[in-house]
């Protein structure tokens, strides 16, 4: 009995020894590869990046687990989104608009081939657009897919697009990463619907994937077919690595060529690579700014002098800078001037704390004698700003608000969240002050107006009280539906003079990509779409 | 024999039906909406019409107890739905990770019981000399020291300054090194300590006296006779590791990039992906049983009193 028991833990022993061997033997293809993937990095035309997340299934019509930047490399859209927010011929060369802004033509670019070597044509465009609006409920998020009424093949190289009614940021949502981008005939499933899958990657974009162990990396070579001008490297490897402090240190290590993104890196990282002269770093222009709400429909929040009294109590520029260290920059107005209509000059709340005591004052916010917290008809001035308390940012921001406020007589409660209750109380309009970032290029500024209008944002909430609301409202339908230039341009700045004056969205800092690299990248362009990947802009130290 | 192994098989079906109704419970308790999550997670505007719909396919529209009964269901059929998240079939992606976790944990597990075995003895037998000093220190180090600092440290001097060993990713024998002497050093101050107290009581029996009276050697007394009853701790302690490093040694994973089931498990709490949840939850209860049974068959093999304890006393 005893020597079978023996046996038996010796069997689990030798068991245990067997499974960790196989484990190692299992792993020597993956080293091959990775090993090969170690080897071209070397090669001055390979530039290795990691990324947080395994790349995905580089689906063009579907959204996680698959990776923007990713997808931006093998897919093309018709349409595509330069610096400032200008619109570009892609796949389409040309379009045109019908005066009643409901029909779109597309005339698409000759010649084009996808990564198999097979034509792109009007027929595989209306193919791709159907298998998109087979479900537009998932993608009703965009408004282009709710008013699409026909696609409609025209001849091989015209593709037509009909619309219910007009809504003028249709090319702006047409070059988003995702969902409309362009799958080869190849890659589509039997019965059509890419909503269950893809086939293969096939696309008309720059790059094709070549090598992919899921969470591990991913390689990407040129695609020989590829219509513009090919990039200067000749590959691309992405290293899954999730840590942001292990990102950092394979970086100095030598195995990453270039960290890039927005949230890569810890701000110290950032500082301490930027600092080092054996590195390159830059910062894109804005992306979309950090705003604070201060709670319209919070009845304290409602006088248009307290949140102006809250608005210039505090010293922004100090509190931007001190706190990002120069990766973000103080923002006067809700959207960056890059963005296409917001090119507009606005009156910039000034830092002045004599006037926002006074402002309080007018309010009739008195200080009790011998408090600190001002009060009215017995109720303290006092806010809950909610945060997410993964974000360091956010944290040190909202202490220095609540500092800087206290001798406003203005009591802050901080409560750190995790992201999704965040998102979850600014939905339920269940907040007084809360950080929120707009969602930057391509989607602005019709996203953000959108969600001033449209309650279930939290956004349209925070402004419920405000007395032009509806007036508001009413111009931003008509932004929307413009098929002026002229007035589109007149309407928006009149909705962001309002937002301007109204100071219940307050304007933080502008947020900004960063690019940390190795000199042998001697060029890096940031795309002018904030989803988009920047390889096609880099060029590298010849051999 | 047989029948204790069915016996204690038998025992996992009532922890599981547990497990999983305390998973489904915490899960649903939670004020995320899981149809929330995954939209959020992929960047989509969470419209009311989108939440429904995904409300819909997700299944969680239905009442609670049709939702728990359909997945307890499937779950017996090893079917555990597909993940919201990749749309694939949580076994397969399961069963994908854990081969990258089984290699950590168990080169992690030989790695310390090779280091612990001999210090914690030598530290018993030379107590209070350099060694069991050595060990002592070792020890507090290893129980102190935060995992995921210890992993940057390793990188920083191993990797970055000294450039012997990759920073991180599973390739080949080198990315093992780093990730398994993090987990280790835990493991290592934790056994030494316990093998230590287990020889120093054994020590103190009255067989070892007999032993010596008889004229044995010391080296055989301690190697032969003393730490085959003082290993017994160890072997639970060894067991119980074994279970928390499969169902994945999250940290580690992470700082190092291991594709691990952690990682996986991780990534599926902050999307809410239930199913994933759910299948990690039945996996690691029947997991810590069987290396729990693991562990009892190879006390009883080493002291076969056990068995006859249990069959004296039922």
């Amino acid at each position: 009995m005893f020597k079978s028991y023996r046996k038996a833990a010796v069997l689990f022993g030798g068991i245990l020894l067997l499974i960790a061997l196989a484990g190692c033997s299992g792993n020597g293809t993956n080293s091959t590869s990775a090993d090969q993937a170690v080897q071209d990095a070397a090669s001055a035309k390979t530039v290795t990046m990691s990324w947080p997340r395994d790349i995905g299934t580089m689906n063009p019509h579907t959204y996680n687990p698959s990776q923007l930047f990713a997808q931006s490399m093998i897919y093309d859209p018709l349409v595509s989104y330069g610096k400032d927010g200008k619109l570009e011929p892609a796949l389409a060369e040309s379009w045109d608009i019908s005066k009643d802004g409901k029909t779109y033509t597309f005339k698409l670019r000759p010649n084009v081939k996808f990564s198999d070597g097979s034509d792109l044509n009007a027929e595989v465009v209306k193919k791709n657009f159907d298998a998109v609006l087979k479900h537009r409920d998932t993608h009703g998020w965009l408004g282009v897919v709710k008013l699409i009424e026909d696609t409609e093949v025209v001849d091989d190289l015209t593709f037509r697009l009909k619309l219910t009614e007009s809504y003028y940021p249709v090319l702006q949502d047409l070059a988003l990463v995702r969902p409309f981008r362009f799958l080869g005939e190849a890659g589509f499933p039997d019965n059509g619907d890419t909503a269950e899958g893809v086939k293969k990657s096939v696309g008309t974009g720059p790059w094709m994937l070549d090598e992919y162990k899921q969470d591990e990396y991913a390689t990407f070579k040129r695609n020989p077919n590829y219509w513009g001008t090919p990039p200067a490297i000749d590959k691309v490897v992405v290293k899954i690595i999730p840590d942001a402090e292990t990102r950092v240190a394979a970086f100095e290590k030598g195995d990453l060529d270039l960290i890039y993104g927005e949230g890569m890196m810890s701000l110290d990282a950032f500082k301490q690579l930027q600092a080092d002269d054996k590195y390159v770093s830059k910062l894109s222009d804005p992306v979309g700014t950090r705003n604070l709400l201060l709670n319209s429909s919070n009845p304290k929040l409602a006088d248009i002098r307290v949140r102006t009294a809250l608005h210039q109590g505090f010293n922004k520029k100090a509190m931007v800078e001190g706190i990002t260290s120069g990766l973000e920059e103080p923002a006067d107005t809700i959207l960056s001037k890059n963005f296409p209509y917001t090119n507009v000059d606005l009156k910039p709340v000034v830092y002045d704390v004599a006037k926002a005591q006074a402002l309080l004052d007018e309010a009739g916010w008195k200080m009790p004698a011998g408090g600190t917290v001002r009060e009215k008809d017995g109720q303290p001035l006092e806010f809950e700003l909610i945060f997410d308390k993964t974000d360091p940012i956010q944290k040190a921001m909202g202490e220095t608000l609540q500092a800087e406020w206290m001798p406003l007589g203005v009591k802050v409660n901080l409560t750190g969240l995790e992201l999704t209750v965040q998102i979850k109380r600014l939905k339920a309009n269940d907040f007084d002050l809360y950080f929120w970032t707009n969602y930057g290029a391509p989607y602005d500024p019709h996203s953000f107006v959108n969600v001033v209008a449209n309650p279930g944002f939290g956004i349209s909430e925070t402004l419920s009280a405000i007395p032009m609301k509806a007036e508001l409202d009413d111009k931003i339908h008509q932004v929307l539906s413009s098929t002026d230039e002229g007035k589109r341009q007149e309407l928006y700045r009149s909705i962001l003079e309002t937002l301007q004056d109204q100071s219940a969205i307050v304007p933080i800092s502008y947020l900004k990509r960063t690019a940390v690299y190795q000199p042998k990248i001697t060029e890096l362009l940031f795309p002018g779409n904030r989803d988009e990947n920047p390889f096609v802009g880099i060029k590298t130290q010849t051999p | 024999m047989i029948v204790y192994i069915a016996k204690r098989m038998i025992a996992i079906i009532p922890i599981l039906f547990v497990a999983t109704l305390v998973t489904f419970a915490l899960v649903h308790i939670s004020p995320v909406d899981p149809a929330e999550a995954y939209l959020t997670a992929a960047h989509i505007y969470p419209t009311p019409e989108v939440l429904e719909q995904k409300r819909k396919e997700f299944g969680l529209d239905r009442p609670l107890h049709v939702q728990y009964l359909d997945t307890l269901k499937r779950m017996v059929q090893l079917d555990f739905g597909t993940s919201y998240l990749t749309n694939k079939p949580v076994w397969d992606e399961v069963k994908s990770k854990l081969p990258a976790t089984l290699e950590l944990a168990v080169w992690s597990i030989l790695f310390s019981a090779l280091v612990s075995i001999p210090l914690g003895v030598a530290s018993a037998v030379y107590r209070n000399s350099w060694i069991d000093w050595l060990s002592r220190g070792i020890s507090y180090f290893g129980a102190s020291i935060p995992q995921f600092w210890l992993g940057y440290l390793l990188i920083f001097f191993f990797s970055v300054k000294l450039d012997l060993l990759p920073v991180e990713g599973r390739g080949d024998w080198q990315n093992v090194i780093l990730p398994t002497l993090t987990l280790s050093v835990v493991l290592i101050a934790v056994y030494t300590r316990m093998l230590r107290t287990s020889v120093l009581e054994q020590l103190q029996e009255s067989y070892v006296e007999y032993a010596k009276a008889r004229g044995l050697r010391e080296r055989s007394i301690t190697l032969k006779h003393v730490l085959k009853i003082a290993i017994a701790p160890l072997i639970t302690g060894m067991g119980m590791s074994m279970g928390k490093l499969l169902t994945g040694t999250i940290i580690v994973e992470q700082v190092f990039s291991w594709p691990g089931f952690g990682r996986y498990f991780v990534e599926a709490i902050f999307n809410r992906d239930i199913p994933v949840i759910q299948c990690y939850i039945f996996f690691a209860a029947c997991l810590f049983v069987i290396c729990n049974l693991v562990v009892d068959l190879i006390q009883t093999a080493i002291d076969p009193r056990i068995l006859v304890k249990g069959r004296s006393n039922p």
